[in-house]
């Protein structure tokens, strides 16, 4: 592709945006889920370990420290930008051909957007903070 | 503009639209490990979305939380973490490639890129494990 000469070329931000939010997003999910899934889903209702939410108390004066609750919004919302493109390019190399127009892209960001807004939510809604 | 000219311009501005079937990604073992790669999203995405509910549900006081308890949901969780140390370990990997970096003008090798993702991964899921198991009771 050509450009003019003298014609300024401007930076691709919104591009350099999401393609920001959907390697930190791989990043985080590569790094830190994994061990979420094994302790939280695996070890701690099998019973092989002592979980912090297998019992109301420990996991609600955690959820209270805002540390966690920003550690937790990192954790579950990055991903979703991740997830956003990931599935979006997995129903383009299924043959959906729309998944790469506007519309699509709408719903899929859109959707992470909304995944982030109701984390924030209820990451202020469920437990009060607590710096103890 | 001569009609021969005129001829290969339109030619050359077709569109070119590649004939694939939706199955094209079955016909190699490397095409479907590299769809397995993209779906992966889909129950990560899924394991989290609980993970909200699950915070969701301290909210309702000590009576109403219950911790999760099912084998059905240690069998799903059981599947996400196979997709999920896939993820890991070629997103990881994939640093080597993507991540330059020179000390003493020298390029750092990929291979030492790598290791240090996948050694960030370990130390990463000691603290967090640490912090989950000690905290519980």
């Amino acid at each position: 592709m050509s450009t003019k000469p003298g014609a300024a070329q401007k930076p691709a931000l919104a591009h350099l945006f999401w393609w920001f939010m959907f390697s930190q997003g791989g990043l985080f999910v590569a790094v830190l889920l994994p061990v979420h899934i094994l302790v939280q889903g695996i070890l701690g209702p099998l019973g092989i370990v002592r979980v912090v939410d297998r019992h109301y108390d420990t996991w609600i004066s955690i959820l209270g420290n805002p540390i966690v609750k920003l550690y937790l919004l990192v954790l579950i919302s990055l991903p979703f930008f991740h997830f956003a493109h990931r599935l979006r390019y997995l129903l383009v190399d299924l043959g959906v051909h729309a998944a790469k127009r506007r519309p699509v892209q709408v719903v899929f960001y859109g959707g992470a957007v909304a995944v982030t807004l109701l984390t924030i939510w209820v990451l202020l809604t469920t437990a009060p903070l607590s710096l103890g | 503009m001569s009609v021969e000219t005129e001829t290969s311009a339109r030619v050359a501005t077709r569109t070119y639209k590649p004939a694939m079937g939706a199955g094209w990604w079955l016909r190699k073992r490397h095409y479907f490990w590299y769809m397995v790669r993209e779906f992966t999203a889909l129950p990560l995405a899924l394991w989290l979305l609980w993970f909200i509910y699950e915070i969701q549900r301290a909210g309702r006081g000590a009576s109403g939380y219950y911790a999760p308890n099912s084998t059905a949901f240690v069998i799903f969780s059981v599947i996400c973490l196979l997709f999920a140390l896939y993820h890991s370990v070629t997103f990881l990997s994939l640093a080597g490639v993507i991540l330059h970096f020179k000390v003493m003008d020298k390029p750092v090798p990929s291979r030492l890129v790598v290791a240090s993702q996948f050694g960030a991964w370990l130390v990463a899921s000691i603290v967090i494990g640490a912090v989950l198991i000690g905290f519980g009771r």
